[in-house]
């Protein structure tokens, strides 16, 4: 589905067992907010960065996760799942990519759970979310992690970092993607996403022949293909609001 | 680090407000038990080291929290918190193993899920948080430290 007959979709399927919550959400997109935004605008204008951010288009690319063995195309997922993405690889010497996936991670725990644990849900008052929901949204979300070392980051390193830093790979909502190449992963955060990665040397750390110095990017997009939120300065982000962001957003 | 040309993006969560305890199941390790713990405890100030057994400057920095937790690890509930899946990808033993290793004696406790990292907001490991006995965060770090300023981060947390 494009985004076009997405959106006529909504639309028409507005009138129809729409809930208070989902009213409320279609205010905020016809007020404030960008074109086919569930959020309104960040607090911080971030228009003028060299990466997508809210409002645009979330760049289509197609990348193996080499795990599933699954081609996985960005545009397979509009009209089906929100997705929250970011750029990492896994000899990152530093906290950096830890603490993106971390924040992926939790987003992915939420989703599986999200009254169990998330208790600042925002839309809906405590007593009737206790009694209503909202239900788990696994399935409505895609976590999407890209390499720029696949070189380095094949299955075997990929699924053994998964289980280190507790991400569930069963819940078929998080494929890692790991470009064909270093020149392909380059040009991809290049055009795509406005980010340049370069190989460096790192003879100061042991049993490392090269590191990235790199952006800690996430990026929120929602199911229309739409990005919601950029988070320019990942590692630090405020979780539980990252996390209530993908809520806002997929629950919609 | 990494670095960025894009504008900063503001953290969010006001530093004054309670954080919401969370109850974490135990690791049975030398100086810890089998159980469980609310952190931050809802009585008395807490000191939460995340860490993870796949991360070496963690291993580095054992030494000074061994000694930050000989010094004032009585007034303080001293905890290290691993945000790792045990008793899932990573099991119970492997984590006790590391402990014993790197002669930790003191509680562990498993994050599984990430919820009080979340609460925290951790922002890579090593990290730490001293945080009062009203549950306000008085001091927040990543990185490795020296015995010196785990004291002194400790101290921050304690009214005198």
């Amino acid at each position: 589905m494009d985004r076009r007959t997405y959106l006529r979709s909504l639309a028409a399927g507005a009138g129809v067992g729409a809930t208070v919550g989902t009213a409320g959400c279609l205010g905020v997109l016809g007020d404030s907010g960008a074109e086919g935004t569930v959020l309104g605008p960040p607090e911080l204008d971030l228009s003028e960065a060299s990466h997508p951010s809210y409002g645009d288009e979330m760049p289509e690319f197609t990348a193996p996760d080499p795990i599933t063995g699954e081609e996985v195309s960005v545009a397979d997922f509009e009209g089906e799942r929100a997705v929250l993405w970011t750029s990492f690889y896994t000899n990152c010497p530093d906290g950096v990519c830890p603490a993106l996936i971390l924040r992926l991670r939790r987003a992915q725990a939420v989703a599986a759970d999200p009254t169990g644990r998330n208790p600042e849900y925002p839309f809906v008052p405590p007593q009737i979310r206790d009694t209503i929901g909202p239900e788990a949204y696994s399935d409505e979300v895609a976590f999407l992690p890209t390499t720029f070392d696949p070189e380095r980051d094949d299955a075997e390193a990929l699924r053994e970092y998964a289980g280190r830093q507790g991400v569930d790979l069963d819940a078929g909502n998080w494929h890692f993607l790991r470009p064909e190449s270093y020149e392909r992963a380059r040009e991809l955060h290049d055009e795509q996403f406005g980010l340049a990665i370069e190989k460096q040397p790192a003879e100061d750390i042991e049993n490392l022949e090269y590191r990235f110095p790199h952006y800690g990017l996430i990026i929120l997009a929602n199911k229309r293909g739409v990005v919601e939120r950029a988070y320019p300065r990942g590692p630090q982000t405020d979780i539980e609001r990252l996390v209530d962001d993908v809520q806002r957003v997929v629950t919609a | 680090m990494a670095s960025g040309n894009a504008p900063a993006v503001l953290g969010g969560g006001d530093a004054s407000d309670a954080v919401d305890p969370v109850t974490l199941a135990t690791v049975d390790a030398p100086g810890s038990r089998d159980g469980e713990v609310t952190l931050p405890a809802p009585d008395r100030p807490t000191f939460v080291d995340f860490f993870a057994t796949w991360c070496k400057p963690c291993i580095e920095q054992m030494p000074d929290l061994a000694a930050a937790h000989e010094r004032i690890g009585d007034e303080v509930l001293f905890v290290s918190v691993t945000p790792e899946d045990v008793g899932g990808a990573v099991s119970e033993e492997a984590v006790a193993d590391w402990w014993r290793e790197h002669d930790g004696d003191w509680l562990v406790a498993a994050d599984v899920t990430a919820e009080l990292a979340a609460r925290l907001n951790v922002g890579g490991y090593p990290s730490a948080r001293s945080i009062d006995a009203t549950g306000r965060v008085r001091w927040a770090t990543s990185g490795t430290h020296t015995t010196e300023e785990f004291v002194s981060g400790i101290e921050r947390a304690l009214d005198r």
